[in-house]
């Protein structure tokens, strides 16, 4: 405080009468400065549980966004499957398949089990 | 993953509270910090305003355009709280807490460095409304026009109170700026 007063005292005067030119503010280097030192100085408040305390007042969420949220993720899931059977060579792994003599109940078995199993970890992942 | 305000915001609206958590950590410790100086130091006053103001911030929500930045929306939300609280509460302002408050500071005052010190008394030496828009504009880095909205002042006047208190902090904290300048600190 004892260095403030001194130089306080020393403008004291100043203060009162600011030129035009201070008023007008035309120092941009102490408009810096002065912004980083009042942020530099600033303390960081802990969270303590302010966050929380929040969290728990806030009304729950609607029962109609989170059943939007849910068809956005099921629309972006089946979107996926459609680009990706798309550009799967069905007619080629139809044809080895025929020459491997592989069965045909087996391969549409395959196939539905894959496309379950890559829908619901499409689904756990958009909901995570 | 750090994502930014607007992509958290979509997130909220589309029913996702854990998004808002995000939100309220990010500014949890500034806009509680603002209140505390314009609550007079009551910090038990302050961070129940901060948190009736994000909680007012996510019901409107839906309703947030984004044609200004979530901050100074939120600001807006939390000065508006404190300023009718204190039309409403005048009479009834806590002494005690205020008093309990302004000792903790002289305490915390003590033990600040010289420079932090002085930078704290110089701030005091300026009128509520300059010490309010010289930390929205150099503190916090909205610009005239949004601090303009968050104080809900005409833009002239908030840049002539910026432009008075620049000028008598720029004569109070001259020594300090020289003596950085003179590489004495």
């Amino acid at each position: 405080m004892a260095s403030f007063d001194r130089h306080r005292n020393r403008r004291d005067n100043r203060v009162d009468t600011l030129s035009d030119t201070a008023i007008e503010g035309k120092d941009p280097d102490f408009d810096a400065w002065l912004s980083q030192q009042l942020q530099f100085h600033e303390p960081y408040l802990d969270n303590d549980g302010f966050c929380e305390q929040v969290m728990e007042q806030l009304p729950a969420p609607s029962r109609r966004s989170e059943r939007r949220a849910a068809r956005f993720q099921y629309g972006a899931v089946v979107a996926a499957s459609a680009i990706v059977a798309w550009q799967f060579p069905f007619d080629r792994v139809w044809m080895e398949a025929l020459q491997q003599s592989i069965s045909l109940y087996s391969l549409v078995g395959v196939g539905i089990l894959s496309s379950l199993a890559a829908m619901t970890g499409g689904i756990l992942a958009a909901r995570r | 993953m750090d994502l930014n305000d607007g992509d958290l915001i979509r997130r909220v609206v589309d029913g996702d509270q854990r998004a808002y958590a995000q939100l309220v950590r990010r500014y949890q410790s500034q806009l509680r910090f603002s209140l505390r100086q314009l609550c007079d130091g009551d910090r038990g006053l302050a961070d129940d305003m901060a948190q009736e103001a994000f909680i007012k911030a996510y019901k409107a929500l839906p309703a947030f355009r984004g044609d200004a930045r979530f901050s100074t929306w939120l600001y807006r939300i939390a000065y508006n709280l404190v300023m009718s609280h204190k039309r409403k509460k005048a009479p009834d302002v806590d002494q005690e807490a205020v008093d309990r408050a302004r000792s903790e500071e002289s305490v915390e005052e003590a033990q600040q460095l010289g420079m932090a010190r002085d930078l704290d008394s110089a701030m005091k030496e300026l009128s509520e409304a300059q010490r309010q828009a010289v930390h929205l504009c150099m503190q916090r880095g909205f610009s005239h026009e949004e601090a303009a909205s968050i104080m809900k002042l005409p833009l002239g006047t908030v840049k002539s109170h910026v432009n008075r208190a620049r000028a008598k902090l720029q004569t109070l904290l001259q020594a300090w700026r020289e003596e950085v300048v003179s590489g004495q600190l």
